[in-house]
C-alpha cells in the first residue's frame, strides 16, 4: 500500500505555499526595497523580525540549555574530562569502548527496559480500566477523579518515604497486613526478586491517575449515539467496551503508550530514594549509573558516554514507535 | 525524621524576583553572568558555610553558629545545609571546582582525600590557625595525622564519631550481665558476645541486639571494619595495585556478623529506623551504632550505658570519621575573610563541649580534658575511643557516604541476609573495588 496524495482543490492550496494576488504588491512594499530585486511578501521582513523577536527568549533557552549542552556533551564524551576540573584530554571512542564492554552499564541498561516493561503495562491496562470504571456513571464522580489522581500531584520524594515506611520489614503496613493474613512477611525492598516490583507498585500508584484523566477524557468524548445505537442493537456492555470504546481509545492508548515508555526509560526519583539500586545493584537504572559515574566517580567524560549511548536507544526506540504508528495510520 | 535547620540560607521572594531579572537581563544583553553571583551571592560581610548537618546535630550545629557569630562582629556566618552522603559531596566538589565555593565547609576527614589531590581544597595555614589559639597538639595523634595530605593539613576535626554500643542498663542487669561498676561486663570472644546477646534477649523477649544495616551500605561498612580491624589486619587500597586485604579475616567477620542475625539475637531485616526504634522501646539490650543516636536515646528515656564495641578478636579498634573543616578552593580568596573564618572555625574547636553533647567526641583535647566533659555521661564512658579509631581505607573514593560504602552493601548484603556465602559476596566486592582501582584516577 502506499501513500496517495490528493492534491489541493484549486484556489485552496495551503497558506504559505503560493505567492499571495500580486494587486495588493505594491502599496505595501516598504520603501526601502530594491527595484528589481525579488517580489517579497508585504511585511514579511518585519513580520521575521517580529517573529524572531518573539521566539528569541525560547530560542536562546533552546539554544543556551538544550543545543549547547548537547554538543559540548557530545564532545566530553571524547575525553577524559573529571568532575574536579581535570581533564584528560581527547581520547577518541575509549568512553564507549569501555561503556560498551562495562557489565554495569548493560546491568543498568536491562534494568531499565525491565522497569519499563513491567511499568508500563500495568499503567495503560489500569488507568483504562479505572477511566472505564468511572465512566460507567458511577455517582460522586469528582471523588473518584481526584482520589485516582491526586497522588500523580505528589512529589517522588514524598511518596518514595510513604512507599519506604509501609515496606519495611518490621514495621511497614504491607508486612503487617501479609501477616495478618497467615502470609509470610516480604522484604520488599531488600529481596533481589521483588525490589523492583515494589518500586513499579509505588510507582503505578503515584502515577497512574494521569494516564487515567487522559483516557476518562477520550471515553468522555466518544459519541453517546454509538452506545445507544448498540444497545438498540442488543450489544451487551462488555460488547459496547470492546467494539466500541477500545477501538476509539486506539490513539489514545498509542499516545499514553509512547509518554509512558519515555517517561519510564527516564525512571531515576523513585529508585534512588527508595533502594538506592540495591539490593546488589537489582534495581539500579541506566540514568542512576549515569548520575554515579559523573558525579560520584568524578568521570564525566566516561558519563558523557553512557548517556550518548542511552540517547541512541531511546532514539531507537522513539523510530519504531513512529514506525509503527504510520503503519497504523495508513 | 530529620529536620531541616532554620538557620540555612533561603531566598525571600524579593531576592527571587531580583535573581530573575538579572538571570533575563544578562541573557537579553547577550553578557555572561561572570561576576554577578545572583541571590546565592552572600554580602560582603557575610562567611557563606556549607554543612551537612541535620536533625539533632544541626540545631545543636546552628546553636553554635548562632553563639561565634555573637563573639564576632566583622562576619556573619550563613550556612547552608545539604544532605549529606552523594548530594552533598557532588555539590562541593562542584563549587569548588568552580572557584566558587563557599568559604568553609564541613566535611567527613575520610573524604579529603578524593579533594585535595585535586586542588578542590585550600591547606590550613598553621601559623595563623596558632594566631587564633589552635594548635596541632591540641588533636589527639589519629585525628591529627588524618587531617593531613602530602605534608600539609587540609582538615580540622570538630569531633571523632566512632561506630560504638549503647546498651540498655535495665535490661543488663536483669540478664545478669553488669558489671559490679554497673557497666557491661567485659566481652573478649565472639562467642561470650553470642552467649551474652542471648541473655539479654531472654530478658527483652524479643531481640539482644538491634542493629539496622538493610539499604544501608555505611552501617555494614561501619560493624565490619571495626571487626575486621580488631583482627589487626589492614585493608590498603594503592591506585593502579590489586586492594591489599586479608580475605580469611574478612570472610571471618562477615560470618560472624551473619551469625548475629539469626532474627534470635537480632533481627535479619533491621533496617536503621527499625533498630533505633527497637532499642528506643526497649525491645533490644544493646544497639550498635553511631554516637550521633545518643541523644535520640537520652530522649527516649532509655537507661543507657555507652562503650566502644567490645575487643572480640584481639585488637581495640573502632570504626569512626570526623566532621571536619575545609577550605574549598578559593579563586580569588578574600584575606580578611579568610582571618574570619580561622577565627570563626577557632571559636567552633574551643566551643566544642556543646557538640560533645550530641554525642560526638571532641577533637579538640583542651575540651577533651575539661572537668565538664567529664561529667558529660555516657559520652565520657568513651571517650577513650578517640585513640582506637580507624578512617575508611585512604583512596579518592573511599569515606562517608562514597561508591565505596555501595559497592560494600551491594555485594554484603545478600551474605548478611544468608542468601549469598561470604566468600561469594566478598570476593565480588573486592573484584569491584579492583575494577576501580585500575581505572586512572579522577581526582
Amino acid at each position: 500500500m502506499s501513500t496517495v496524495r490528493i492534491p489541493a482543490p484549486t484556489g485552496e492550496s495551503a497558506p504559505g505555499l503560493s505567492e499571495p494576488a500580486p494587486a495588493a504588491l505594491p502599496a505595501k512594499t516598504s520603501p526601502g526595497q530594491r527595484s528589481g530585486a525579488r517580489l517579497v511578501r508585504p511585511r514579511s521582513r518585519r513580520d521575521n523580525i517580529h517573529g524572531w523577536a518573539f521566539s528569541a527568549p525560547f530560542l536562546a533557552f533552546f539554544l543556551i540549555f538544550l543545543v549547547w549542552p548537547m554538543i559540548s556533551g557530545a564532545y566530553m564524551s571524547l575525553t577524559g574530562k573529571s568532575l574536579t576540573g581535570a581533564n584528560s584530554g581527547f581520547i577518541g571512542l575509549a568512553n564507549y569502548a569501555e561503556a560498551f564492554g562495562d557489565s554495569d552499564m548493560w546491568r543498568s541498561l536491562g534494568n531499565t527496559l525491565y522497569f519499563t516493561l513491567i511499568s508500563t503495562v500495568p499503567l495503560v491496562v489500569i488507568a483504562l480500566a479505572l477511566a472505564a470504571l468511572v465512566n460507567m456513571g458511577l455517582p460522586a464522580q469528582w471523588l473518584w477523579r481526584l482520589s485516582f489522581f491526586s497522588p500523580f500531584l505528589l512529589a517522588s520524594t514524598v511518596i518514595s518515604l510513604f512507599f519506604a515506611w509501609m515496606y519495611n520489614p518490621e514495621l511497614g503496613l504491607f508486612n503487617d497486613v501479609l501477616v495478618k493474613l497467615g502470609i509470610p512477611p516480604v522484604a520488599w525492598l531488600n529481596d533481589p526478586a521483588v525490589a523492583m516490583w515494589a518500586v513499579v507498585i509505588a510507582t503505578v500508584w503515584w502515577t497512574v491517575g494521569f494516564n487515567f484523566l487522559l483516557y476518562l477524557a477520550a471515553l468522555q468524548n466518544i459519541p453517546q449515539q454509538h452506545y445507544e445505537a448498540a444497545s438498540i442493537d442488543g450489544a451487551g456492555g462488555w460488547r459496547q467496551f470492546f467494539s466500541i470504546s477500545l477501538p476509539q481509545l486506539g490513539p489514545t492508548t498509542v499516545m499514553i503508550a509512547i509518554l509512558q515508555i519515555l517517561a519510564s526509560l527516564k525512571v531515576f526519583d523513585q529508585i534512588y530514594q527508595m533502594t538506592e539500586g540495591g539490593p546488589g545493584g537489582t534495581t539500579r537504572s541506566i540514568v542512576q549509573y549515569i548520575f554515579e559515574a559523573g558525579f560520584t566517580g568524578y568521570r564525566l567524560g566516561y558519563s558523557a558516554a553512557i548517556s550518548y549511548i542511552f540517547f541512541g536507544l531511546i532514539l531507537l526506540i522513539a523510530l519504531v514507535q513512529v514506525f509503527i504508528t504510520r503503519k497504523r495510520s495508513v | 525524621m530529620k529536620q531541616q535547620d532554620s538557620g540555612s540560607t533561603n531566598l525571600n521572594r524579593r531576592q527571587l524576583l531580583l535573581g530573575g531579572g538579572a538571570l533575563f537581563g544578562g541573557l537579553a544583553l547577550g553578557a555572561g553572568l561572570t561576576g554577578c553571583g545572583g541571590p546565592a551571592q552572600a554580602a560582603a560581610g557575610d562567611i557563606r558555610f556549607w554543612h551537612l548537618l541535620s536533625g539533632g546535630d544541626g540545631i545543636k550545629m546552628q546553636a553554635m553558629i548562632d553563639r561565634a557569630n555573637a563573639e564576632e562582629a566583622a562576619f556573619k556566618v550563613k550556612p547552608t545545609v545539604l544532605a549529606w552522603g552523594a548530594p552533598y559531596y557532588t555539590k562541593l566538589a562542584m563549587a569548588s571546582a568552580g572557584g566558587r565555593p563557599p568559604e568553609v565547609a564541613v566535611m567527613h576527614a575520610a573524604r579529603v582525600p578524593g579533594y585535595a589531590p585535586g586542588g578542590l581544597l585550600d591547606a590550613w595555614d598553621l601559623n595563623l590557625l596558632a594566631e587564633f589559639g589552635v594548635r596541632p597538639e591540641d588533636f589527639s595523634p589519629r585525628i591529627w595525622e588524618k587531617s593531613q595530605f602530602n605534608g600539609q593539613v587540609y582538615s580540622l576535626a570538630l569531633d571523632s564519631h566512632p561506630f560504638v554500643m549503647l546498651y540498655n542498663t535495665e535490661v543488663a542487669g536483669k540478664a545478669g550481665v553488669l558489671g559490679t561498676d554497673g557497666r557491661l561486663m567485659d566481652i573478649s570472644s565472639p562467642d561470650q558476645f553470642l552467649e551474652v546477646s542471648r541473655e539479654l534477649q531472654r530478658v527483652t523477649g524479643k531481640h539482644g541486639l538491634s542493629y539496622g544495616y538493610l539499604g544501608d551500605g555505611a552501617q555494614m561498612w561501619r560493624l565490619f571494619y571495626t571487626l575486621y580491624r580488631q583482627h589487626g589486619a589492614d585493608f590498603v587500597l594503592d591506585p593502579g595495585k590489586p586492594a591489599q586485604v586479608e580475605r580469611d579475616v574478612a570472610i571471618d567477620c562477615l560470618e560472624f556478623i551473619t551469625s548475629l542475625l539469626d532474627n534470635t539475637i537480632a533481627t535479619k531485616s533491621g533496617d536503621g529506623g527499625t533498630a533505633v526504634a527497637e532499642f528506643a522501646s526497649q525491645g533490644s539490650g544493646i544497639l550498635f551504632t553511631g554516637v550521633w543516636e545518643l541523644p535520640t536515646m537520652k530522649t527516649a528515656g532509655v537507661p543507657l550505658g555507652a562503650a566502644t564495641i567490645p575487643t572480640l578478636f584481639g585488637t581495640p579498634a573502632a570504626f569512626a570519621d570526623s566532621h571536619s573543616f575545609v577550605l574549598p578552593h578559593q579563586a580569588r580568596a578574600d584575606e580578611a575573610k579568610r582571618r574570619g573564618v580561622y577565627r570563626f572555625v577557632a571559636s567552633m574547636l574551643k566551643g566544642s563541649l556543646s557538640w560533645a553533647e550530641a554525642g560526638h567526641i571532641p577533637a579538640f583535647q583542651p575540651v577533651v580534658r575539661s572537668s565538664e566533659y567529664a561529667a558529660l555521661k555516657p559520652q565520657a564512658d568513651y571517650a577513650h575511643a578517640a585513640d582506637i579509631i580507624n578512617y575508611d581505607p585512604e583512596a579518592w573514593f573511599t569515606g562517608s557516604g562514597s561508591d565505596f560504602q555501595s559497592y560494600f552493601a551491594e555485594n554484603v548484603q545478600n551474605v548478611f541476609l544468608g542468601r549469598d556465602k561470604a566468600t561469594a559476596g566478598w570476593d565480588a566486592f573486592i573484584s569491584r573495588i579492583n575494577t576501580v582501582l585500575a581505572m586512572p584516577n579522577p581526582v
